[in-house]
């Protein structure tokens, strides 16, 4: 493995509305975007509750009214179906030069997939990908959910991973297009697991599969609002 | 005059075809250099395109929510507003995205040919250049391209391919030298694939014919050595005591699953070849054949269900789905995408290609209402596919409605396969169909 790679980590000890976590990383990716030498940046966060609909996304499986959601509802840049964020789940935005890490945005994917499921290797836990199906899974039920954007290279958004948030807000849409997929939540397999908790293991992962060095940013990096 | 054409990207070396989700300009727009001009999905990724050039988008060639193979022209751009109309009215109107035939897996699109001279030289790169390979900077090149380009003098690495992983074929470097282009297309189907040319400039082309033709009037050719593989096969099947069963099948279900499971990429083929493979774990008759020397029946320890593929230059290749009965209708579509693309660059290895336990061919998407298939050898059936259509049909109580039907024909080696299996075998399959084929997206 060659020497590690720089990269700046915003993390967010409270719960982040959607659109404050999607301007920051907009911000992010043009900086990158006018410096693709420039260091790469990774943001982990929880959400306050909302839906997002990637940029194809079909509506259908909504079940509610779009025009009268009972949470904000975002359509966003992003490839897949609908999902759902809130607290207790917590989610990963890499902001990568991609050129840097094989330029394949399927391997990628695959990629974050094995963030997770070295994750929860590391709690004796076996998440396992479905052929066709992004994502990981823990005996048959979505843990983490992915989806990622890209423009010239310059990734957003990344993966969603339930540790111990209520999943009820799931109930009013059909998770990424699938009927017959229910979704899970870790603490249902090691009830001692908390989001606080995991933030560090899950960031130990990525750093290390992605050969990150992670730092906090400097005062000129930081980004407004944040 | 320059005209860019705007490729299909590859996101990534297992893309093989991208779903445009959102072109971000109209015809006519003006776009900036490393504007983004659309948006490509593949998985759950999405990839901004951009503009390498500055000027006009002056034709949409796939529109939104369509789905286009990796380096097929989906754009042009021109220089100037002048150009627009012009570059226009040279390309065929856009495929509507929801133009596939109700119940058959439609073949790619229409490829158009560049409709203007290509700049000479140097194509318009794509915005993200991805396929130039990443590690070595080392040119990949089918050995056609490579002669072609040494003999016009044609810089191969100032090309971008369009084959398989970047891969630069021998169209890319015709196309580099304004050369008519004749896009080589393969057809999910034993019908003859759609041979899509034109010449440099429109005019000077003479009226192609109709149908595909690997001869002038006046010519013998010689069979090339797929035809040739081809013609054995055929002729060994008539010392097979052969006979055909057909059944009407109602797919209006099956319809609706399509739509479904189309924006994930599941092809009609995909679902048609999961349908048979568990139709045939149930009925392992069917799923038997000869022994080469005639002394026993063979049981295969898989179901692999092969599907007839026209080549478009001449011959047939049938690429196997192994394990259908077991394989999920994701993986099958995704495997299916990549065996085609392997089998239009001809790089398909033997046991892909020679280890179907039982065959589909599929003329559905040419609107054929019957037809019947000869048996390859070393298997004991195969099934002719026709189109589904909106039918007539009449209920038992004297009622009527409109349902989507479609005729398939079973042909089988009767000296393994009787009758009554292959009545079985094809009552179990229009029940999965009708009733339940939800099941086989589980």
């Amino acid at each position: 493995m060659g020497p590690k790679l720089d990269a700046i980590l915003f993390e967010a000890a409270q719960p982040v509305p959607f659109e404050r976590a999607w301007a920051a990383q907009r911000s992010l990716q043009q900086r990158l975007l006018a410096h693709p030498e420039g260091p790469e940046a990774v943001l982990l966060l929880e959400h306050e509750p909302c839906y997002t609909l990637g940029r194809g996304a079909s509506e259908a499986f909504l079940r509610f009214d779009p025009r009268r959601p009972p949470l904000p509802l975002h359509r966003i840049d992003r490839g897949g179906e609908v999902t759902h964020h809130a607290p207790g789940q917590l989610v990963l935005y890499p902001v990568l030069n991609l050129q840097r890490h094989g330029a394949d945005l399927h391997h990628y994917l695959r990629e974050l997939e094995q963030v997770v499921i070295d994750l929860l290797a590391g709690l004796d836990l076996q998440g396992e990908r479905i052929a066709g199906l992004t994502g990981v899974w823990l005996e048959g039920r979505k843990v983490a959910a992915i989806g990622v954007g890209a423009r010239r290279w310059i990734s957003q958004h990344g993966l969603a991973l339930n540790v111990d948030g209520d999943l009820a807000g799931f109930a009013a849409v059909v998770p990424c297009g699938l009927s017959d997929r229910p979704v899970g939540r870790l603490v249902d397999w090691r009830p001692e697991l908390t989001s606080q908790g995991l933030r560090q293991p899950l960031l130990g992962a990525f750093a290390r599969r992605f050969g990150l060095d992670l730092r906090p940013p400097n005062p000129q990096e930081g980004l407004q609002g944040w | 005059m320059a005209t860019h054409e705007i490729f299909m990207p590859a996101l990534s070396s297992t893309m093989t075809e991208g779903k445009i989700v959102e072109w971000l300009k109209k015809p006519g727009d003006k776009v900036e250099r490393g504007e983004s001009v659309l948006v490509v999905e593949s998985d759950k990724a999405d990839m901004d395109v951009e503009s390498f050039n500055e000027g006009f988008l002056a034709a949409v060639l796939m529109p939104a929510g369509g789905t286009a193979p990796v380096g097929e022209t989906i754009g042009l751009i021109v220089e100037t507003e002048a150009e627009i109309a012009e570059a226009a009215a040279k390309t065929p109107a856009a495929p509507a995205a929801a133009a596939t035939p109700a119940a058959v897996a439609a073949a790619a699109p229409p490829v158009s040919a560049p409709p203007t001279p290509a700049p000479v030289a140097v194509p318009a790169p794509v915005a993200v250049a991805a396929p130039a390979p990443v590690a070595s900077g080392r040119v990949v090149a089918s050995p056609r391209a490579k002669k072609l380009a040494s003999q016009h003098g044609v810089a191969l690495d100032s090309l971008r391919g369009s084959g398989p992983h970047g891969r630069i074929q021998a169209e890319d470097v015709e196309r580099a030298l304004g050369l008519t282009v004749a896009v080589p297309r393969v057809a999910e189907g034993s019908g003859a694939a759609v041979v899509v040319a034109a010449g440099a400039n429109g005019a000077a082309a003479a009226p192609a014919p109709a149908g595909e033709a690997f001869g002038r009037p006046g010519e013998s050719v010689a069979f090339n050595t797929l035809q040739g593989a081809v013609n054995r096969n055929m002729v060994a099947s008539l010392a097979v005591p052969c006979f055909r069963v057909g059944y009407t099948i109602t797919t209006t279900k099956l319809d609706a699953l399509y739509k479904q499971v189309k924006p994930k990429g599941v092809t009609m083929t995909a679902l048609l070849a999961k349908a048979v493979g568990v139709a045939l774990a149930r009925h392992p008759q069917v799923n038997a054949a000869t022994s080469a020397d005639g002394s026993a029946m063979s049981f295969p320890a898989a179901v692999n269900v092969a599907v007839a593929v026209a080549m478009e230059d001449g011959g047939l290749i049938t690429p196997v789905l192994a394990n259908a009965d077991k394989t999920d209708i994701y993986s099958m579509a995704r495997t299916w995408a990549d065996l085609v693309a392997r089998a239009r660059s001809k790089q398909l290895q033997p046991e892909e290609y020679s280890t179907g336990t039982f065959t589909l061919s599929n003329l559905g998407m040419f609107g054929v209402d019957r037809f019947d298939a000869i048996l390859p050898p070393g298997t004991g059936a195969i099934l002719a596919v026709a189109a589904s259509r909106p039918t007539v049909v009449a209920g038992k109580d004297g009622s009527m409605r409109v349902a989507n039907q479609m005729q398939v024909n079973l042909t089988c080696d009767h000296r393994t396969i009787y009758g009554a299996h292959a009545a079985a075998f094809l009552k179990d399959l229009a029940q999965l169909i009708e009733t339940n084929p939800e099941s086989l997206a589980l």
